[in-house]
């Protein structure tokens, strides 16, 4: 009752309405009225709110989205069937229509509602299905409008509960709804309800930006309970080029591309043109190809970053953490900030090199692996700054869990990882042998590679041992790992739900274990490798002391059971 | 509390109170026996082929020595594994928490606080139904914790369920 009465809180309602109506700053004081009518509800009983249908813009998007995801099946049955010249061709436009038709189908079948203690959502045609998630379970809404949706001004929203595995997807309901339902969703978290903030979702699609720096700064100063996180800077771009994560993207473009190319005649005209110009000089061709892609890749890769993390915000408001972004696609991701067990800072080897890195959380209930992607990639030090901002820290100037030095895990485990990194040339050297002896190959490029091999394998060990550590601060625990990557995995020690402590045949020979914290969040476990077996214990009793305490073999202190 | 000098302390885990039913030991056996029958079976196909195709013949020594190798290692865990094993698993549970150690080449210890416990299962295959043991498995809401206590004894296994629901009904909170 008491959130509730939160929730209707005159001078704070209004601002809902405000980014609908981004250039009329004085709806933000004056009285709303759009919001009594997109959500007459929130004066009633909350038990008493009747079901609600997608929004009816959904009658439009429904067909297209079918059309776009049939688009290629039916071009090849159209053209096979005019090719064929036969009858059958008079059965193309029914089926269409048809299928249009099932685009219809989920507005009619799909309705939602949200009673004091639970949402609900009833779907299907033939299966039906009636979904109940208890409010306290939810852990995260996440709003998306494509393109698509944002002319419409719709937004999809996703509800991450407990179990990561079931999302709970509204296609499309308004933007105007779908604020009011994150806030109804999320609002038992916190016990002053400030309304939620989250322009980016609407706009118009020709000039995202239009109005926008208005917005951001009334957003960030006018509401003293949104702290503002981190903006873009767009001299970030720069680390665009060395993240790596895009090229999968852009190599499974290119291979898909590359396979419809062979079906098409151009291959052969290139073909020929290749010949041709093969013919001139081979370093020249070399040159230009590797300055091409290199371009193509700088401009790709800049694109894409300008496309995913245009308008960037991350805020602290409401008890939760809110990442707003996207050119094209804007997306809001609010996860509860009591859901966040920690953050994970990563270094990839060529983002490294030029002092980058980025920045995820670790939380439950938000799908995608329970990592939230929270910073592009961007200077060293600003991912650190904000994921310890994220991470809350009672005392911020005594522990630094994302700067402070780990503690190193010794001369066994630096043997250790020397050695783990020559398993590949030790491979290598058993098939190489093999070959060498069953075939007629020469022996010397197999030595070339193994010495490759080796040399190689000297210098990820050494990578990989200097990465390693461990440590822990009053409120997490904190795990250095990763080969050539680095990573720095912060937990919150109130986060882990177990212990496990590993040992490999080899590494109870070298009295070393991996002592993996479990966990609801992130990739669900923390693991922390190769640490002297003693260390490990106390380290686990250290992080939480109660739940070692009954199997101790030694009890030292009878502080230890408290 | 936390303390600074506690990291000196050395500490170390005692041994889970229970072991597993002596029966597991016949368990592991079989079905030991029946993975190595397995590769026998296969093993021959792959030295057979070598006879039988020109193409493959050079090949024969090498696949010799290796099945030589896997067959070796699988009688040797036919003979030491069980009972190593046996030794080697033990379980413990207590009003507030679980500790399991496992592995028989490895050795893997897992503790997880009753209060973060989310399902109590137990299962029983077939084979595990002719020498009367049962399974059981805590999970918790982190798929990398599941806790698992192979090869119990029937009765044992009912009644640590009985007392781990009971345990974990005290419980409050959603265990995340």
């Amino acid at each position: 009752m008491s959130d509730a009465r939160g929730r209707i809180s005159p001078p704070e309602t209004p601002d809902r309405d405000q980014p609908l109506e981004p250039l009329e700053p004085h709806h933000r004081t004056a009285p709303s009225d759009t919001e009594q009518q997109t959500a007459p509800q929130s004066e009633t009983e909350p038990a008493e709110r009747p079901w609600r249908r997608l929004d009816s813009r959904m009658l439009l998007i429904g067909p297209v989205r079918s059309l776009k995801e049939l688009a290629l099946p039916a071009v090849v049955a159209v053209i096979g069937l005019s090719a064929s010249n036969s009858y059958e061709a008079t059965w193309v436009i029914p089926a269409l229509v048809g299928l249009l038709a099932l685009g219809l189908i989920p507005w009619f079948t799909t309705s939602y509602r949200t009673t004091g203690t639970q949402f609900e959502l009833r779907q299907g045609l033939i299966n039906k299905e009636h979904l109940t998630a208890p409010l306290d379970r939810i852990r995260s809404v996440d709003l998306e409008s494509s393109v698509l949706l944002r002319l419409l001004r719709l937004t999809k929203v996703q509800i991450g509960t407990g179990v990561d595995a079931t999302r709970i997807t509204l296609n499309a309901i308004s933007n105007a709804d779908a604020i009011e339902l994150r806030r109804r969703l999320l609002a038992r978290a916190g016990p002053p309800i400030a309304p939620p903030t989250t322009e980016s979702i609407t706009g118009p699609i020709t000039g995202p930006t239009t109005g926008r720096p208005g917005i951001e700064e009334d957003w960030f100063e006018s509401r003293s309970e949104a702290v503002p996180l981190a903006v873009i800077d767009w001299s970030w771009l720069r680390f665009a080029p060395f993240s790596l994560a895009r090229l999968v993207v852009v190599g499974g473009l290119f291979g898909a591309l590359s396979q419809l190319g062979n079906d098409l005649p151009l291959m052969d005209v290139l073909d020929a043109e290749w010949r041709r110009m093969s013919a001139m000089a081979v370093p020249v061709i070399v040159a230009v190809t590797l300055l091409g892609a290199l371009t193509g890749w700088v401009l790709l890769s800049m694109g894409g970053y300008v496309v995913q993390w245009w308008n960037l915000r991350l805020v602290r408001a409401d008890g939760a953490i809110r990442l707003i972004a996207g050119l094209l696609t804007t997306r809001s991701t609010t996860v509860e900030e009591d859901r966040i067990r920690g953050v994970e800072v990563s270094e990839p080897v060529l983002l490294r090199v030029v002092g980058g890195a980025e920045l995820a959380a670790l939380a439950t209930g938000v799908g995608s692996g329970g990592k939230v992607s929270i910073l592009p990639p961007c200077p060293q030090s600003v991912a650190l700054d904000v994921g310890e901002r994220i991470l809350d820290l009672r005392d911020p100037d005594e522990s630094r869990p994302l700067s402070a030095p780990l503690a190193p895990h010794g001369a066994a485990a630096r043997r250790r990882s020397y050695l783990r990194a020559q398993v590949v040339s030790a491979l290598w050297l058993v098939a190489a042998t093999v070959l060498v002896w069953t075939t007629a190959l020469p022996w010397w490029p197999a030595a070339v590679v193994l010495l490759v091999l080796v040399g190689g394998g000297l210098g990820a060990g050494h990578s990989a041992y200097r990465n390693l550590g461990h440590l822990l601060t009053p409120e997490h625990l904190v795990s250095g790992s990763g080969i050539v990557e680095r990573r720095r995995t912060a937990l919150e020690v109130d986060g882990v739900i177990g212990w496990v402590i590993r040992q490999s045949w080899f590494q109870r020979r070298a009295g070393l274990a991996t002592l993996v914290a479990t966990t609801a969040a992130g990739s669900e476990q923390v693991a922390i490798r190769d640490l002297p077996l003693a260390t490990a214990i106390a380290l686990a009793r250290r992080a939480t002391p109660g739940a070692l305490a009954p199997f101790l073999a030694t009890v030292p202190a009878p502080a230890a059971v408290a | 509390m936390r303390t600074p000098e506690s990291d000196e302390v050395p500490v170390a885990l005692r041994e889970p109170a229970h072991q597993v039913s002596p029966r597991a030991v016949g368990y592991w056996r079989t079905s030991e026996a029946i993975s190595t029958a397995a590769v026998v079976v296969f093993l021959s196909g792959v030295i057979a082929a070598t006879f039988a195709i020109g193409a493959l013949e050079r090949f024969r020594p090498w696949v010799l020595l290796g099945s030589g190798l896997l067959l070796v290692f699988q009688i040797a865990e036919l003979i030491w594994m069980p009972q190593i094993r046996f030794r080697i698993h033990r379980w413990e549970i207590t009003p507030t928490a679980i500790h399991t150690r496992s592995g028989w080449l490895g050795r893997e210890e897992r503790i997880a606080p009753l209060s973060r416990v989310q399902t109590v299962d137990s299962a029983q295959g077939i084979l595990m139904r002719q020498f009367r043991l049962a399974t059981i498995t805590v999970t918790t809401a982190s798929a990398a914790g599941p806790i698992e206590i192979a090869c119990l004894d029937e009765e044992t296994a009912r009644r640590t369920v009985a007392d781990l629901t009971e345990y974990v009904g005290r419980a409050t909170g959603d265990a995340t």
